[in-house]
C-alpha cells in the first residue's frame, strides 16, 4: 500500500473522535454505528497496511536538525499495531454498553477514539523522536479518560498519572538525546549506536540506558513507579481494560523494546552491569505486583496489580537480551493483552450489572452470571499459565529464553516467574472460588436481578476467551512469526 | 550602503520620539500610535532580517560623523534583527492581550503614560539589541529600568508599589555593578566601543599583566546583568513584580525586559570579552551552577505557591535558569540553545500571563488556585491558551519548549564534565514543571458547576482571543519548524565572532 | 487392535459427559444424573480396559507450540495406573450413588467426578512431561470442587489449601521442565532418561537441583514431608467417596509423576548415589514414621486415615527412591494395594457416617454387632495395610524391604529403611485395629440393648467388599502382577 496510508490510518481515528464529539446524533445507536464503523475501518486499513506494508518511510514534519516525524512499518510495528487493531473495535463495542450508565459519553468517546490513533502512531513510528512524540501525546489524551468521572479520587489519580508519565518521559528523553548524539534516532534492529563515537564512555551510556529504561518503565509500571496504575483504576472499565492493561502500559514496554533492541542494541548491553540492574528491577516488580494483588480486596485494583506484575514478565523477557527473549516478551505481550482485557471486561461486567466492586461482595455471583464468571475463571487459569491456554505458551517461551541464555540471574528469573504464578493462582482463583462456591448459608435472593450482560459486552468477552483457548492449543503460526520478528526479519 | 541599513537607527529613534509624542495625544490616539510604532519597528526589523538572510553581511552604522574609537555606533547582524523582530511581535501581542485589563485596572488619566513607558521600553530594548557601544548600552539599561518600574506601578495598589521599589533597588544595584565594571573596563582598555575593547582585551590576555582585574571586571558586569535578569538567587524582586502588575506589564517584563539584559550579556561575552576568554574564566562555571539551582529552586517555589500568577512568575525564575545553564555550558551549541530558549520562553510565558488573566477574570478575580476550578470551561480560549503554554513549558513535542529542551540536552552531551548534572537537572526540572503546570491544567478543567462564576464567550473579547490565538500559532511554529530559527541563530552567532 | 482410539475415547468421553452434566440445565432429576454418570463410568471403564488390553497406543493430538506436543503413549506404568484408577473409580462411583443422597448439589459432584476420571486417564496415558503436567494441573482444578463439596467454611478453606499446595508443587515441577527441555534431547518419557550428555556436562549440580525440585513438587500431591500439610486437612472434609478416591488415586498421581521424572526423564543412572537420592530417601522414611505417629494420635477416623495415607504413600516413595528393580516392584505393588485398601477404608468411614453419623474412633464401640459385614471388611483391609500375610500389603512390603536390603544405596538406608517400615507397621496396627477391637468387643459395661442391626444397603456394601477382595487377591496370587511390574521398565 501507499506509504501515505500510514498517516491516514493514524489520523482517521482522531478525526472520527472529533466528529463523534461534534455531530449531533439523534439516537444513541447511530453514534454506535458511526463510531464502530470508523474504528473497524481503521482496524481493517491498519491490518491491510501491516500485511502489505510499504517498505519506505514517510516523513511528515521536520522538527529540527535530522529529527523528523516519520512513519515506517517493521516487525515490531506489526506486532504492536496488530494488537491494537484487533482489540480496539471489540473494546469500543464493549464500551458502548458499559457507558450507558456513565455520563458525558461523547467526551469519553472523543478521547477514547483519539487514543487509538495515537497508539497506532506509536506502533508506526519510524524513529525514536516520532515515538517519543506519540508517547507524550498518549499521556495527554488519556488523562481526560482517567478523570472522566470527575470525582475527587479521579482527579487525584489523573494528576498522579500525569506527573508520573511526564516525569518518566523526561528520563526517556535523556535516552533519546544520547541516541541522537551517539547514533541515529532511526530504529535499526541490533542497535544504531556508533561504537567508534562512544570511545571510553561505555559506562556513561549504560547509565543513560538504565535511566531511560526506568523512564519508559514508568508507563510499564516498574516497581518504584507504579502507584499511578492502581490509582488510575477509577476510570471507567473500558479505559482500565484497554488502556491500562494494554495500550498505554504496553506502549511503555514497547518503548523499552525499541530502546533496548533497536537503539542501544543488545550486543552492546548484554552481560553488562546495566543488564543486571534492569533485570533485577523487572524481577522485583513481578514479585511486588503479585504480592500486592494478593493483599488487595478491590476487584479492579487487584487486576491492576496483576497487570503490574505481568508487564514485568514482558520486561524480564526483554532484559534477557537475546532474540529468543524478545520473542518470549512479544508472545507474552500479545497473550497478556488478551487475558487481561478479558478479565477486566469480566470485572467491568460484574461492576456494571451488580455494582459490586470489592471481592468479598462477590459471593455466589457465578450462579447469576455464569457466562461472565465462567470466562473469568478461564482467564484466571490462563494468567496462571495452565497448559492449554495461552498464558502457558508465553511463559514457556520466556522460560526457554531464560534457560537458553545461560545467565544465572535469568535462571533465578524463571523461579520468580513461578513464584508469581503461584501468587497469581492465589489472587485470581480466590475470586473465582468465591463466585462459584459461596459458603453454606448463602442466600441467593441477595443477588436478585443480576444477570449476564447483553450481546455488546458478551461478544468481546467470548471472543477473547476463544482466542485464549485457540492460542493455548495451537500457537505455532503466531510464535513462528514472532520469532522471525525478533530476529529482525521484517 | 543600502537603505535598509538605516532601519536599526530609525526604529530606535522612532520608538524613542513616539514616546514623547504619546504623552500629548489623547488616549485613543496614543494607543494607535503605540500599535503603529511597534508595527513599524517590527516591519523594519523584518525587512532588515530578510536583507541579511539574503546575503547581506552584518554592518556597523556610524552615528554622526565621528569614526571609531570616538563616535557612537550601531551594529546589526542576523541575530540582532531577529531578536528585534521577535521583541516587537511579543510586545504587540502582549499589548493586545492585556488591553481590556489595562482599561479596567489603570486610571484613565495614566493611559497615556503607560504608552509612553511601553514605547520607551521598546526603544531601550532595541537599543540594547543594536548598540555597539557599552556606554550607550548602560544608558538604555537605565531607561529600561525606569520604564519597567513605571510599568509595574502604573496599577496603583500597595503591592505593586512595594514591588516597584524592590525592583528599583535590585535593578539599581545591578546597574551599579554594571557601571563599575564598565568603568574598570574603560580603565583597562581605554575604549567604550565593543569591537575596540575586544582587540585590547586580546592584547591584555596575551600579555597577562591585567588578567585578574579583567576577570573581576567581567564578574562585576555579569553579576550586574544577572541581578537584573533575575537569576537565582537574585530573584526576590520578581514574583511580586510579575504577579501584581497589570497583565501587559507582566507579560512584557517577564518575556522581554529580562531577556534584553540576557541578550546584552551574550553580546558582552561574544563581542567585548571574547567567547574563548570568557570560557577560560571560572565565571562560566558559576553561571552554570546558578542556572541549575534556579531550574530546581524556581520550580520548587512555584510548586509551593498558592496563587496562580505568582506561580507563573516563579516559573520564570526556573526558565531564566535554563538560559544561564545553556550559557554556562560554554559551547556554541549551548549558546544556540540559550538564545532559542529566549524565544521559546518569551512566546510561552507571555502566552501564559495573558491566558491567566482570562482565567482569573472568570473566577471572581481571585488568584487562588482553588478558585480556578473549572475556569477552562468558563473562558475557553484562555483555557486552551494556558494548556498550550503549559505544555510548551513542560517540553511536550510540537511546542516550542520541547525544541529548546532538545537543544539544551544535545549541547550538554558534547560537554563531558557538565553532562550528567545537566541531564539530571533537566529531567528533574521537567518533572517539577509537569507537577505545577499540569496540576493547574487539571484544576482549570475540573468542572465546578456550583462555583457561581459567569463564563465568557470567545466572541466578546475578539482582540484578546486573537492575541492568544497568535501566541499559540507562534508556539507551535517555533516547535514544529525550528530549523530555520536555529540556523539563523547559528549564523547570527557566527557574525558576532 | 491398536488401543489409540480407545485411549483417546477414555479421556474424552468422561470429560464430555461430565461437562454435559455440569452445563446442561435440563438434567435436573436425580435419576437422570445418576443414569448419565453410571453410563459414563461404565462406558469409560470398558474403553480403558479395551485400551489397556490392546497394550499399545501412540498419538500426537496437538502441538501447543514448537517442540511441545500433546502426546499420548501407552506403556506399562500407564496401563497399571489406569487399571487401578478404573477399579477404584468404579467402586467409588457406585458407593457415591447411595452416599450422596444426603448431600446437596449431586450434579456438580458427579460432573466433576466424571471429568476427573477422564483427566486421570489422560494423565496415565501421557507420553511426555508437558502433557502430563497439563493433565496434572487440570486434575488439581477439577478435583478441587470435590474437596469443598459441602461448602462449609472449613471445607472451603481446606479446598483452597489443597489448591495452593498443589499449584506450588506443580510450579516446582514446571521449573524443572523448563530446564529439562534445555538440557534434554526430548520431553517424551523414555526409559533410562532423556538427558543429553553434551548439554549436561558441567551443569550436573544444577540439574540435580532441578531433579530434586521436581521430586519435591510431585511430593506435594504424594503427601511427602515437608509439603504434606494439605493432605490431612483436605481429605477428611470431602464427602467420603471423594476422600476415598483422593486418598486412593489422586495422591498416586504424584507417585506416577515421580516415577516418570526419575525413571523416564532424568534416569536412575544420573541420580543414583547423588545427594538427591539420599535426601529423597530420608524424607520418605521420615514421612513414613511421622505419618504413622500422627495417625496414632488422631481421634477422628477420617483424619486418622488421612494421616495413614501420608505414611503409606511414602512407603511407595521409599521404594522408588531406592532405585532398584526389587524395590520398584514393591512400590508398584503397594500402589495397587494401597489404592484399594485406603479407598475401602474411607468408604467404610463413609458408610459409618451415613448409618450412624459417628466420626470419632471412641464412638464406634460395638458397631461390629450392628454391622458385622462392614466391620469385617474393615478388619481385613486393616490387616492388609499392616502387612499380614496373605494380603497384598505383605507382598508389597516384603519386596520393599528386600529391595532396601539388596543394597546399592548407602548401607545406613539398608537397615534403617526396613526398620522404619517395621516400626510403622506396628504403629499401623496400633491405629487401625482398635476400631475392630472396640467394634467387636465393646467391653464389660457395654449396654447391648440399644444395638440394632443396621448393615448398610448392598449398593454401599458391595464396592467396599470388592475393594477388600481385590486387596486380598493381590496378595494371594501376586505372580502375574509381579511379572508385569518386572517387565514394566
Amino acid at each position: 500500500m501507499e506509504p501515505v496510508m500510514m498517516f491516514v490510518v493514524v489520523l482517521l481515528p482522531v478525526l472520527a473522535g472529533i466528529l463523534v464529539f461534534l455531530l449531533p446524533f439523534r439516537k444513541r445507536v447511530h453514534m454506535l454505528v458511526f463510531l464502530e464503523g470508523m474504528v473497524t475501518l481503521t482496524s481493517v486499513l491498519a491490518i491491510c497496511l501491516l500485511v502489505d506494508h510499504p517498505g519506505d518511510k514517510l516523513a511528515i514534519v521536520k522538527f529540527t536538525g535530522d529529527l523528523t516525524l516519520s512513519f515506517r512499518i517493521d516487525g515490531m510495528s506489526m506486532v504492536f499495531g496488530g494488537m491494537a487493531a484487533f482489540l480496539w473495535p471489540l473494546a469500543t463495542l464493549y464500551a458502548f454498553e458499559y457507558m450507558k450508565h456513565e455520563q458525558r459519553e461523547k467526551s469519553f468517546f472523543l478521547f477514547y477514539t483519539i487514543t487509538y490513533g495515537v497508539t497506532l502512531g506509536i506502533a508506526f513510528a519510524e524513529d525514536m523522536m516520532t515515538m517519543y512524540f506519540f508517547y507524550e501525546l498518549l499521556t495527554l489524551v488519556t488523562v481526560p479518560l482517567v478523570m472522566h468521572t470527575l470525582s475527587r479520587e479521579a482527579i487525584l489519580a489523573s494528576r498522579r498519572y500525569l506527573y508520573y508519565s511526564l516525569g518518566g518521559a523526561a528520563f526517556g528523553f535523556l535516552g533519546l538525546i544520547f541516541i541522537i548524539v551517539y547514533g541515529s534516532p532511526d530504529f535499526v534492529m541490533g542497535g544504531s549506536l556508533n561504537l567508534a563515537k562512544i570511545g571510553g564512555r561505555t559506562n556513561l551510556l549504560l547509565l543513560i540506558y538504565v535511566l531511560a529504561f526506568l523512564g519508559f518503565g514508568v508507563k510499564a509500571a516498574l516497581c518504584p513507579f507504579n502507584s499511578w496504575l492502581p490509582a488510575a483504576g477509577v476510570a471507567p472499565t473500558p479505559v482500565t481494560a484497554l488502556l491500562h492493561a494494554v495500550a498505554v502500559v504496553k506502549a511503555g514496554a514497547f518503548a523499552i523494546i525499541r530502546l533496548t533492541y533497536y537503539c542501544f542494541g543488545v550486543e552492546f548491553l548484554r552481560g553488562t552491569w546495566a543488564q543486571g540492574v534492569v533485570m533485577t528491577i523487572a524481577l522485583l516488580t513481578i514479585l511486588y505486583g503479585s504480592g500486592r494483588a494478593v493483599k488487595e480486596t478491590h476487584f479492579k485494583r487487584r487486576l491492576a496489580y496483576s497487570t503490574i506484575s505481568n508487564l514485568s514478565y514482558i520486561l524480564f523477557g526483554v532484559t534477557i537480551m537475546t532474540p529468543l527473549g524478545l520473542a518470549g516478551a512479544l508472545t507474552h505481550m500479545l497473550c497478556h493483552a488478551v487475558m487481561k482485557i478479558c478479565s477486566f471486561f469480566c470485572a467491568g461486567a460484574v461492576i456494571c450489572k451488580s455494582g459490586r466492586t470489592f471481592i468479598y461482595e462477590l459471593d455466589g455471583i457465578g450462579r447469576k452470571m455464569p457466562m461472565v464468571m465462567g470466562i473469568f475463571t478461564v482467564a484466571s487459569l490462563a494468567l496462571m499459565g495452565t497448559p492449554g491456554l495461552c498464558g502457558f505458551v508465553s511463559k514457556w517461551y520466556l522460560a526457554q529464553a531464560a534457560a537458553e541464555s545461560g545467565n544465572p540471574l535469568a535462571f533465578a528469573g524463571v523461579g520468580v516467574l513461578l513464584v508469581s504464578a503461584l501468587l497469581t493462582a492465589v489472587y485470581m482463583l480466590t475470586v473465582a472460588v468465591r463466585a462459584w462456591f459461596p459458603p453454606v448459608g448463602f442466600c441467593e435472593d441477595s443477588l436478585a436481578g443480576i444477570k449476564d450482560p447483553g450481546i455488546c459486552m458478551l461478544l468481546p468477552i467470548v471472543l477473547f476467551a476463544g482466542v485464549m483457548v485457540l492460542l493455548g492449543l495451537y500457537s505455532m503460526p503466531l510464535t513462528d512469526f514472532l520469532q522471525r520478528v525478533s530476529r529482525g526479519m521484517y | 550602503m543600502d537603505f535598509v541599513c538605516n532601519f536599526p537607527f530609525f526604529s530606535i529613534l522612532l520608538t524613542l520620539f513616539s514616546g514623547t509624542v504619546c504623552s500629548m495625544l489623547p488616549r485613543r490616539a496614543a494607543r494607535w500610535v503605540n500599535t503603529g510604532v511597534i508595527l513599524a519597528a517590527g516591519g523594519m526589523s523584518l525587512a532588515l532580517l530578510i536583507w541579511l538572510l539574503q546575503g547581506g553581511d552584518c554592518f556597523v552604522y556610524m552615528m554622526g560623523h565621528f569614526p571609531a574609537p570616538w563616535g557612537n555606533e550601531i551594529r546589526a547582524g542576523i541575530l540582532e534583527a531577529a531578536m528585534a523582530l521577535f521583541f516587537c511581535i511579543i510586545m504587540l501581542l502582549s499589548m493586545w492581550g492585556g488591553r481590556k485589563k489595562l482599561d479596567e485596572e489603570v486610571e484613565e488619566s495614566k493611559h497615556n503614560l503607560y504608552y509612553v513607558l511601553v514605547n520607551l521600553l521598546l526603544s531601550s530594548l532595541l537599543a540594547l539589541v543594536y548598540t555597539n557601544d557599552l556606554f550607550t548600552a548602560y544608558v538604555f539599561v537605565e531607561i529600561n529600568t525606569i520604564a519597567a518600574c513605571g510599568l509595574i506601578m502604573i496599577r496603583q495598589i500597595g503591592r505593586t508599589l512595594a514591588a516597584a521599589v524592590r525592583y528599583m533597588i535590585m535593578s539599581l544595584v545591578g546597574s551599579g555593578l554594571l557601571l563599575i565594571g564598565l568603568c574598570m573596563l574603560y580603565d583597562l582598555t581605554g575604549h567604550l566601543l565593543m569591537s575596540n575593547i575586544r582587540q585590547s582585551v586580546e592584547v591584555i590576555m596575551a600579555e597577562g599583566t591585567y588578567a585578574i582585574p579583567l576577570v573581576i571586571t567581567v564578574a562585576l558586569m555579569v553579576v550586574g546583568l544577572a541581578i537584573k535578569s533575575a537569576l537565582f538567587p537574585f530573584h526576590a524582586w520578581l514574583p511580586d513584580a510579575y504577579g501584581y502588575s497589570t497583565i501587559s506589564s507582566a507579560a512584557i517584563l517577564s518575556s522581554l525586559a529580562s531577556k534584553g539584559y540576557i541578550f546584552l550579556l551574550i553580546k558582552i561575552i561574544y563581542r567585548v570579552i571574547g567567547f574563548e576568554v570568557f570560557n577560560n574564566t571560572h565565571i562560566i562555571n558559576v553561571l552554570f551552577v546558578f542556572g541549575l539551582m534556579a531550574m530546581v529552586f524556581g520550580s520548587l517555589s512555584a510548586i509551593k505557591e498558592s496563587g496562580i500568577r505568582r506561580m507563573i512568575a516563579f516559573s520564570s525564575v526556573a526558565q531564566v535558569g535554563y538560559i544561564y545553564m545553556g550559557i554556562g555550558l560554554g559551547t556554541k551549541a549551548g549558546m544556540i540553545a540559550s538564545v532559542y530558549h529566549i524565544f521559546a520562553h518569551a512566546a510561552g510565558k507571555a502566552l501564559l500571563f495573558i491566558a491567566v488573566i482570562g482565567l482569573t477574570d472568570v473566577s471572581g478575580f481571585s488568584r487562588r488556585f482553588i478558585d480556578q476550578t473549572g475556569a477552562g470551561f468558563r473562558n475557553k480560549i484562555a483555557g486552551i491558551g494556558f494548556t498550550v503554554g503549559s505544555l510548551s513549558m513542560v517540553g511536550v513535542p510540537v511546542f516550542a519548549g520541547f525544541v529548546s529542551k532538545i537543544l539544551f540536552a544535545q549541547a550538554a552531551v558534547n560537554n563531558s564534565r557538565k553532562l550528567l548534572p545537566t541531564m539530571i537537572v533537566l529531567a528533574v526540572s521537567t518533572i517539577l514543571n509537569a507537577i505545577y503546570f499540569m496540576k493547574t491544567v487539571i484544576r482549570i478543567y475540573t468542572p465546578a458547576p456550583d462555583s457561581g462564576y459567569e463564563g465568557v464567550a470567545i466572541g466578546k473579547e475578539k482582540l484578546y482571543a486573537l492575541s492568544i490565538l497568535l501566541f499559540i500559532v507562534l508556539n507551535i511554529a517555533l516547535g514544529m519548524s525550528s530549523q530555520p530559527v536555529v540556523d539563523a541563530i547559528s549564523a547570527g552567532l557566527d557574525m558576532f565572532g | 487392535m491398536d488401543g489409540t482410539v480407545w485411549m483417546l475415547f477414555s479421556i474424552g468421553f468422561p470429560v464430555l459427559t461430565g461437562l454435559l452434566l455440569l452445563c446442561v440445565p435440563c438434567i435436573r432429576k436425580r435419576g437422570a444424573v445418576v443414569t448419565v454418570t453410571a453410563a459414563g463410568l461404565v462406558v469409560t471403564s470398558l474403553s480403558v480396559f479395551a485400551a489397556v488390553g490392546a497394550g499399545k497406543g501412540t498419538c500426537t493430538l496437538l502441538t501447543l507450540t514448537e517442540d511441545v506436543p500433546v502426546y499420548f503413549h501407552m506403556d506399562g506404568a500407564g496401563r497399571l495406573f489406569a487399571s487401578v484408577v478404573t477399579i477404584v473409580w468404579l467402586c467409588g462411583g457406585a458407593f457415591a450413588f447411595s452416599y450422596m443422597k444426603h448431600e446437596r448439589e449431586e450434579k456438580r459432584y458427579f460432573g466433576c467426578y466424571l471429568i476427573v476420571y477422564g483427566i486421570l486417564n489422560g494423565l496415565d496415558f501421557s507420553g511426555n512431561i508437558v502433557t502430563f503436567y497439563m493433565f496434572y494441573e487440570f486434575m488439581t482444578i477439577m478435583s478441587f470442587p470435590l474437596v469443598l463439596h459441602t461448602r462449609s467454611r472449613e471445607a472451603i478453606m481446606a479446598g483452597l489449601k489443597y489448591l495452593f499446595y498443589s499449584f506450588c508443587g506443580a510450579y516446582l515441577v514446571l521449573f524443572g521442565i523448563y530446564f529439562l527441555h534445555r538440557y534434554g534431547t526430548t520431553l517424551a518419557f523414555t526409559p533410562g532418561g532423556v538427558l543429553s550428555p553434551e548439554a549436561v556436562a558441567g551443569r550436573e549440580a544444577f540439574l540435580l537441583l532441578m531433579a530434586f525440585l521436581m521430586i519435591l513438587g510431585f511430593g506435594v500431591k504424594a503427601g511427602m514431608f515437608p509439603l504434606h500439610g494439605w493432605l490431612p486437612t483436605a481429605h477428611p472434609v470431602a464427602p467420603a467417596p471423594a476422600s476415598a478416591v483422593l486418598s486412593g488415586i489422586i495422591v498416586k498421581s504424584g507417585v506416577l509423576g515421580m516415577l516418570r521424572v526419575v525413571y523416564y526423564l532424568f534416569g536412575t543412572a544420573f541420580l543414583r548415589g547423588s545427594w538427591v537420592q539420599y535426601v529423597w530417601l530420608s524424607l520418605s522414611l521420615f514421612t513414613v514414621f511421622m505419618g504413622s505417629m500422627l495417625a496414632y494420635r488422631e481421634k477422628v477416623l477420617k483424619k486418622r486415615l488421612a494421616y495413614s495415607t501420608v505414611s503409606q504413600v511414602s512407603y511407595i516413595l521409599f521404594g522408588l527412591a531406592v532405585m532398584n528393580q526389587t524395590a520398584l516392584t514393591g512400590s508398584m505393588l503397594h500402589v495397587v494395594c494401597h489404592a484399594c485398601i485406603k479407598s475401602g477404608l474411607f468408604l467404610f468411614a463413609g458408610a459409618i457416617i451415613v448409618q450412624t453419623g459417628k466420626t470419632r474412633v471412641e464412638e464406634l464401640t460395638g458397631i461390629g454387632k450392628e454391622m458385622p459385614v462392614l466391620l469385617w471388611c474393615y478388619t481385613i483391609c486393616s490387616l492388609a495395610l499392616i502387612g499380614i500375610p496373605p494380603t497384598g500389603g505383605f507382598i508389597s512390603k516384603w519386596y520393599l524391604a528386600m529391595g532396601a536390603l539388596e543394597g546399592g544405596v548407602l548401607p545406613v538406608f539398608g537397615w534403617l529403611g526396613p526398620a522404619v517400615l517395621l516400626v510403622s507397621a506396628l504403629l499401623t496396627a496400633g491405629y487401625l485395629l482398635p476400631v475392630t477391637i472396640r467394634g467387636f468387643f465393646p467391653g464389660n459395661g457395654f449396654d447391648y440393648a440399644h444395638l440394632h442391626k443396621r448393615e448398610p444397603a448392598a449398593a454401599m456394601l458391595l464396592p467396599i467388599l470388592i475393594l477388600t477382595i481385590v486387596s486380598v487377591i493381590a496378595g494371594m496370587f501376586p505372580g502375574e502382577l509381579i511379572r508385569f511390574v518386572g517387565s514394566m521398565i
